[in-house]
């Protein structure tokens, strides 16, 4: 993913001949980049889970956002391309020092759930729709941030933020068939979190 | 792709049920062919583990949607990267007048 990030950073970030003058600068930045501010908060603050840190990541997006605005297309999806930037610049520059307890790259996390993929089936099939229907937002909230952040991300763009499969193959630099196989295992695991949480509030856990 | 239909009656297991999850989650996300939507239609007539798993999916999708707390952009960040790209924009202008005013001293 890094070289994603690489070829991304020298193709596409590139500051290409001027299209905008300065008011027209503004204007974009405003009116297409502006709107997701809260939207690319929430999604700085899940990677991170630290508010400083949303803060300077957020901050750091924009400003780049703001430096390459010419390799931005007017009217093209401001809100999918301000999310690859952020989550590149989250690999790059803060996925080292974050908080995260679960640091694996993508090939290693996706090895090991390949191999555990049946027995993880077997273990999350039990969970009761009632005790997910039950559960607070903080619970829901715990189970999905305490996946590896490669499986939260997917789950996050998704089912958070609302982006099709083809928009988040864009923003992940992965094909679109990898990115239904990486949802499908962050699913199957977030399922086995919250059986956890369901089997600890004491719901019964099998049909 | 999996074939988990039985014209029988209502089937008990599903022996393709990763695959036929990996599809259902398609239809839920909205992202699914209509090959798959097709197959989904008909599977969740027949299939229980696939209604079973069709119902939590859901849940657990709404739940995410509507349950997790979505945090909000402290207004003071949003004041301060204003000021940011404002203290950007003026450089800018600012040094394309020195650029300009070197290239009149220069040219006069």
């Amino acid at each position: 993913m890094v070289n994603g990030m690489e070829e991304f950073e020298e193709e596409e970030l590139i500051n290409t001949k001027p299209k905008y003058s300065q008011e027209e600068q503004y204007r974009v930045f405003d009116k297409e980049f502006m709107p997701h501010i809260d939207a690319m908060y929430n999604f700085a603050y899940r990677l991170t889970n630290d508010e400083d840190d949303a803060n300077d990541l957020l901050q750091d997006t924009y400003m780049k956002a703001y430096r390459f605005i010419n390799s931005f297309q007017e009217g093209t999806n401001a809100k999918a391309w301000l999310f690859r930037i952020l989550k590149n610049s989250f690999i790059n520059d803060y996925r080292k020092k974050s908080k995260e307890p679960s640091k694996v790259d993508y090939q290693e996390v996706e090895t090991v759930y390949n191999s555990t993929e049946d027995a993880e089936y077997e273990s999350t099939s039990d969970l009761r729709i009632e005790a997910v229907q039950d559960m607070i937002g903080d619970e829901v909230a715990m189970a999905l941030n305490s996946l590896p952040v490669d499986f939260r991300t997917v789950i996050i763009l998704c089912d958070i933020e609302g982006f099709t499969y083809e928009e988040m193959a864009k923003i992940l630099d992965i094909p679109i068939g990898t990115v239904r196989s990486r949802l499908h295992r962050a699913r199957n695991l977030l399922k086995e979190k919250l059986r956890s949480y369901a089997k600890s509030m004491g719901y019964k856990e099998l049909r | 792709m999996a074939d988990c239909s039985d014209k029988i009656g209502m089937k008990e297991q599903c022996e393709n049920h990763a695959k036929c999850m990996e599809m259902i989650q398609a239809v839920l996300d909205g992202s699914a062919s209509s090959e798959e939507i097709e197959h989904f239609k008909s599977n969740l007539e027949v299939c229980k583990p696939c209604i079973e798993g069709y119902e939590l999916e859901k849940t657990i999708k709404e739940s995410l949607k509507t349950k997790v707390e979505k945090v909000c952009c402290p207004q003071a960040t949003i004041n301060l990267l204003k000021l940011k790209v404002g203290i950007a924009l003026l450089i800018l202008v600012s040094t394309i007048v020195e650029i300009k005013i070197i290239q009149l001293i220069i040219l006069s």
